[in-house]
C-alpha cells in the first residue's frame, strides 16, 4: 500500500486530526532519552481500544511496523521507531484512570496515565502504587508496562512485573484479549508476566491492572555521607545482613554528589566519596529503633555524618540528592549514558573498582548512581557526541562494564531495558538456545515482526548474537 | 512409534539401570488417573535429564515429570503416559549465596529440607514460600504448579520469589530463563512463564529463588466467630489497613478437625492471623488485631507462639491432606476472585454445598483471594456424582463472576471424566496454544494434563 493510501485509511479510523506528518513533527518522536535515533512515517492519536485495534490490523495487512509511545523517557531506544512505521501516541487521548478500586486494592488505568498522576490521585484515598521509577513525573503506566520499570523502592517492594497483574491487549494482528486480572493465581501460561517487560514487541496495553497497596504507618529517612565508596558498599550489605529490609537504598559516588551540589545547593560535602539514602517503612513501633541500628551500622563503617529526617520537609530535601542525580550530573557534560547492570550486591564493592579503572583505561569520566540494596548499578559515562574519538571509547567502556556485571553474576540491564543498546550484548548471557527460546515467544505473539521491529532480540539470529552495544 | 522399553538400555547408560524402573506393579502404584506409565526413569543432574528427554523425543514418546507426587492429581487425564521422569535425585544446592538472600537449586529438593537447611544457617533464613504438601512438596512441582501458601499475602507469590529458572525443553535444550539478580529485564521474562505451566513447556530442573532472615519475632492470632458475616468484615478491615499480617485466613470448624491436638478453638468459623517482622510491630499487630476482633464480635482472640504457631500453620496447609487419609474420595477445589469478596465466596460456597446435602471443609487466604472447598463426599461417591458436578459448575460460575476462576485440583477419576478441571477457558487461550506449539512441537510434554488439554 502506498504511504497516501496509509495515511487515508488511518484518517478514516482516528479522523485526519489524529495523525501528524510534517517533517518536524515526525523529527519530534524519532528520539527517546537514550541516543538512539529513528524517523517514523507518521504519528497516530488513538482513542479507544477499537481504534488501536484496527490500526494494528491495518498495520498487520500491509507490513508496517508499529510503535507505541508514551512520553519517551525511555533509556534503552524501546520507542525508537528504527525501521519507520506508524507510531501510536498513548498520552494526549488514551490518558484515564478508568477505575479505582479500593475494595479490591487494584486500579485500571489507560497506557498513557502518567505515573505520578496516578500516586497523586491515589494518595487521595490514601493507596500507593509502589514501583516508582526516577522517571515517574513524565513517564508513563504503558511504558512501565513495557519496560518492566524499578526504581529506588524495589529492595522491599519490587519491580513494575510484581504490581502489574492483567491487562487488555491488542495482538499483532488487532485481536483484543484480556489476560490475567484483577484477582491473583489465575490458572494457566502467565500471559501478563511475558508481555509486562516485552518493550512492546509481544502486544499492545490499551488497559492495564494494577496493585495498590494502603499506605504505611510510618517512614524513616537517613542520608550517610562517606569517605570512601567500599565503606558505603559495605553499609548496605550490613544492613542487609542484619535482617532489616529498608524500602531503599540508594548510593552516589562523589561525581554525582559534586553535580548534585553543583545544581541544587543543598549543602552536601563535595570531598565526599560517597552518600547512602535509607528509606524504612512500616508500622510505627521499632522503626526508631531500627533507624538508631542504621546509624550505629553507618558509624561503624566509618560514615563521616548520618542525618535523619524529622519531618516531610526534611524528607523530601534529603531525596533531593537522589532524585536530582541524573539531570545534575548530565548537566556537567553535553552528553551522558547511563549503564544499567545488576549484580549481585556482595559484589557491589570490586564492580565499581572495575568500573572506576575501566573509566582510567578509556578516559572517560563515569559517576556512578545507583541502586545498591539490588545491586543495580547506573555508571552515567560523560562525553560530547562531536567528538568521535570519545564517543568511540564511551561504547567500549559501557561494553565492557556489561561484561564485568555478567561475570561477576549480574545482568546487563535491571530497568532500562535492551531496546536496541543491548541487543548485541544479550550473547554475552544467553547461549543459542536460550535466544531461540525467547524468539519463540515473539514468533508466537508477532510472527511476521510489525510490533516495536528491532528492539528486545532481532528475529534474524546474526544480529542478537554480535558481541558489542549500540548506542547511537 | 517405539515402545518406551525399548529405551531402557539407552537410559540405563544415562543414568545406571538402578535407576529405570520397569516393573509394572511399581509403575500402577504411580498411575495418573489410571494411567500407567511405561518406565520411570530418575536422573541425576540436569544433563541426564537432558539426554533422556532427547532420546525421548527423538521416539516420539511422551514425558511426565514427578517430584514428591503430591500433585499427580493435579490436571486433566493424562491423553499418554510413557515415560515418568523423577526429579527426586536432583536434590543438589547449586549457588547457596546466603550473603546475596539468593539461592539455586534442584528441582527435586523439597522445599522442607531447604527451610530446614535454611534455619540452621547462621541467623537462620528462609524461602518466602509456604505451600500446601507441607512435608513432600518439592521445588520443581510447586513452581510447576504455581502453589502458593497463606504468607503469599506479605510475602509474594511464586511469581514474586522466583529469579530465574533452568529448564529443559521437549527436544532435550537446556534453556536457561532469568539469573540470580531480582532487577533484570534483559528480554523477555522467560522465567514466568515456567511458572505454573504444569511440565508443559519443559521440565524445570533448575530455580533460583529470593531468600530472607527470618524475622525477629513472629507469632498468630486465632479469632473464633460464630457469624461468618463478622469473620468477614474483621477480615476485610484488616485487610485494608496499614497492619500487615504475613497471612490472613478463615476457615469452617471442622478444617482442622483431624488436628484437635493444635486447634482446640470453640465458634463456626475460625480466622487465623499470622503476624512477623520486627518485635515491636508483632507485638501491636498482635495486641491491636486482639482488640479490633473482639470489637467486630470475636468470641476470643487466643495468642499461639513457639511451637504451637508453628504446628498450627503446617497443619492447616495440610487440612486437605489429612482430610484425603478419612476420605479418600475427597474434591478439592481452589477457586480464586477479587480479594474484598473472600465472605461472599465463602458463604455462598457454604450455603451451595450444605443445600446439597454435601459435607465439606473450607479454608480461605482472605487477603489474597483463595478458597480452598475440600467436598467429602464419603464412601458413596457415585450416588452423589451428579450433585457435585452441579456443585463444581456453579462454583466455578461464581469465581468467575468474581474475575477469577476454579480449578479442581484432586478428584476420584469417574468425576474428572466429567468436568473440566481447569476451569473457565479464557481469552488469550490461541497464545498459549501457541507458545505449546513452539516449545513441544510434538506434543510429547504431559500431553492432555494441562489447560485446554494441551
Amino acid at each position: 500500500m502506498e504511504k497516501k493510501q496509509l495515511l487515508q485509511k488511518l484518517a478514516e479510523i482516528v479522523g485526519k486530526d489524529d495523525i501528524r506528518t510534517s517533517e518536524m513533527q515526525l523529527q519530534e518522536y524519532s528520539y527517546d532519552a537514550s541516543l538512539i535515533k529513528g524517523k517514523p512515517d507518521c504519528i497516530v492519536i488513538p482513542e479507544s481500544t477499537l481504534e488501536v485495534s484496527r490500526i494494528a490490523r491495518l498495520a498487520h495487512e500491509n507490513h508496517v511496523p508499529l510503535i507505541v509511545r508514551g512520553t519517551g523517557s525511555s533509556l534503552s531506544g524501546g520507542p525508537v521507531p528504527v525501521r519507520g512505521g506508524i507510531v501510536l501516541l498513548t498520552t494526549p487521548k488514551m490518558n484515564r484512570i478508568l477505575e479505582i478500586d479500593i475494595p479490591n486494592q487494584r486500579v485500571v488505568v489507560e497506557p498513557g496515565v502518567i505515573t505520578l498522576q496516578l500516586k497523586n490521585e491515589l494518595a487521595k484515598y490514601g493507596y500507593l502504587y509502589q514501583p516508582d521509577p526516577a522517571s515517574e513525573k513524565t513517564s508513563t503506566m504503558g511504558g512501565n508496562l513495557a519496560e518492566n520499570s524499578g526504581g529506588p523502592l524495589c529492595f522491599k517492594y519490587g519491580v513494575t512485573t510484581n504490581h502489574i497483574l492483567g491487562a487488555e491487549l491488542v495482538l499483532a494482528d488487532g485481536e483484543v484479549i484480556n489476560v490475567g486480572g484483577k484477582s491473583l493465581d489465575n490458572p494457566g501460561l502467565d500471559l501478563i508476566g511475558l508481555v509486562t517487560g516485552s518493550e512492546g514487541t509481544l502486544a499492545i496495553a490499551t488497559k492495564i491492572i494494577l496493585r495498590i497497596m494502603p499506605k504505611n504507618e510510618g517512614v524513616k529517612t537517613l542520608l550517610a555521607i562517606f569517605d570512601t565508596v567500599n565503606d558505603g558498599a559495605n553499609t548496605v550489605s550490613e544492613i542487609v545482613k542484619s535482617g532489616m529490609v529498608p524500602s531503599t537504598l540508594e548510593m552516589l559516588d562523589n561525581l554525582a554528589i559534586k553535580a548534585v551540589e553543583t545544581f541544587y545547593k543543598i549543602g552536601l560535602p563535595t570531598d565526599a566519596a560517597g552518600l547512602l539514602l535509607i528509606e524504612l517503612d512500616g508500622l510505627n513501633d521499632g522503626l526508631d529503633r531500627l533507624a538508631g541500628q542504621i546509624i550505629e551500622i553507618c558509624k561503624k563503617n566509618n560514615a563521616r555524618e548520618v542525618s535523619l529526617a524529622k519531618n516531610n520537609a526534611e524528607r523530601d530535601q534529603l531525596w533531593t540528592a537522589r532524585k536530582g542525580a541524573f539531570g545534575a550530573t548530565g548537566r556537567l557534560r553535553p552528553n551522558y549514558l547511563v549503564n544499567d547492570g545488576t549484580v549481585p550486591r556482595t559484589k557491589l564493592p570490586e564492580t565499581l573498582r572495575r568500573v572506576g579503572e575501566i573509566g582510567k583505561k578509556y578516559n572517560v569520566e563515569i559517576a556512578n548512581v545507583f541502586h545498591a540494596g539490588d545491586g543495580n548499578l547506573h555508571p552515567l559515562i560523560l562525553f560530547d557526541e562531536r567528538d568521535k574519538d570519545e564517543l568511540a571509547r564511551v561504547h567500549k567502556a559501557a561494553f565492557e562494564i556489561l561484561q564485568v556485571c555478567v561475570e561477576v553474576g549480574g545482568t546487563i540491564t535491571g530497568e532500562h531495558g535492551v531496546g536496541v543498546e543491548k541487543l548485541g550484548a544479550l550473547s554475552l548471557l544467553f547461549s543459542p538456545a536460550d535466544l531461540n527460546a525467547l524468539r519463540k515467544i515473539k514468533r508466537v505473539f508477532d510472527p511476521d515482526d510489525i510490533l516495536n521491529p528491532g528492539k528486545l532480540i532481532l528475529m534474524e539470529s546474526e544480529s542478537s548474537e554480535r558481541k558489542e552495544v549500540v548506542y547511537a | 512409534m517405539p515402545d518406551a522399553t525399548s529405551l531402557i538400555p539407552v537410559f540405563a547408560d544415562i543414568v545406571g539401570a538402578d535407576h529405570v524402573i520397569a516393573d509394572p506393579d511399581r509403575l500402577k502404584a504411580l498411575a495418573i488417573d489410571g494411567v500407567v506409565a511405561k518406565l520411570m526413569v530418575s536422573p541425576k543432574t540436569m544433563e541426564e535429564t537432558a539426554k533422556i528427554m532427547a532420546a525421548a523425543y527423538k521416539d516420539d514418546l511422551s514425558v511426565i515429570p514427578i517430584g514428591g507426587g503430591t500433585k499427580m492429581a493435579l490436571g486433566g487425564i493424562p491423553s499418554r503416559a510413557d515415560i515418568l521422569i523423577s526429579t527426586k535425585r536432583m536434590d543438589s544446592y547449586l549457588d547457596y549465596d546466603i550473603d546475596n538472600l539468593t539461592i539455586q537449586v534442584e528441582s527435586g529438593l523439597t522445599i522442607a529440607a531447604i527451610q530446614a537447611k535454611l534455619e540452621a544457617e547462621g541467623k537462620g533464613y528462609f524461602l518466602p514460600v509456604d505451600p500446601p504438601h507441607s512435608r513432600n512438596a518439592t521445588v520443581g512441582g510447586v513452581v510447576a504448579t504455581n502453589d502458593n501458601g497463606p504468607k503469599r499475602l506479605l510475602y509474594g507469590g511464586l511469581r514474586d520469589n522466583v529469579l530465574g529458572n533452568t529448564v529443559v525443553l521437549a527436544n532435550g535444550d537446556i534453556v536457561r530463563a532469568g539469573g540470580k539478580v531480582v532487577k533484570n529485564v534483559a528480554s523477555y521474562d522467560l522465567t514466568k512463564l515456567f511458572i505454573g505451566s504444569l511440565g508443559s513447556l519443559g521440565l524445570i530442573c533448575r530455580t533460583t529463588f529470593k531468600i530472607g532472615l527470618k524475622p525477629e519475632a513472629e507469632a498468630s492470632l486465632l479469632l473464633p466467630f460464630n457469624d461468618l458475616s463478622k469473620a468477614g468484615s474483621f477480615l476485610q478491615r484488616i485487610i485494608s489497613s496499614f497492619y500487615y499480617p504475613a497471612a490472613l485466613e478463615v476457615m469452617t470448624a471442622n478444617t482442622m478437625a483431624h488436628r484437635k491436638d493444635i486447634l482446640k478453638t470453640e465458634g463456626n468459623y475460625i480466622v487465623a492471623v499470622f503476624c512477623e517482622g520486627i518485635s515491636e510491630a508483632v507485638d501491636r499487630q498482635m495486641k491491636d488485631l486482639s482488640e479490633i476482633g473482639k470489637n467486630e464480635g470475636a468470641l476470643a482472640a487466643v495468642p499461639l507462639r513457639g511451637a504451637q504457631h508453628r504446628d498450627f500453620w503446617i497443619a492447616y496447609r495440610d487440612f486437605a491432606d489429612d482430610w484425603s487419609k478419612t476420605d479418600p474420595n475427597l474434591i478439592l477445589l481452589k477457586s480464586n476472585f477479587v480479594i474484598s469478596k473472600h465472605a461472599e465466596m465463602f458463604a455462598a460456597s457454604e450455603k451451595a454445598l450444605s443445600d446439597a446435602g454435601l459435607r465439606y471443609a473450607l479454608a480461605a487466604h482472605a487477603g489474597t483471594g483463595t478458597l480452598y472447598t475440600a467436598i467429602l463426599p464419603g464412601a458413596d461417591l457415585e450416588s452423589r456424582k451428579e450433585s457435585i458436578i452441579g456443585e463444581i459448575r456453579r462454583l466455578t460460575d461464581m469465581a468467575v463472576g468474581n474475575d477469577g476462576n476454579l480449578v479442581v485440583e484432586r478428584a476420584p477419576f469417574s468425576l474428572k471424566k466429567q468436568v473440566d478441571v481447569w476451569g473457565r477457558i479464557k481469552s488469550g487461550f490461541s497464545l498459549v496454544r501457541g507458545l505449546k506449539e513452539r516449545f513441544d512441537p510434538t506434543g510429547v510434554l504431559n500431553p492432555g494434563r494441562y489447560v485446554g488439554g494441551i
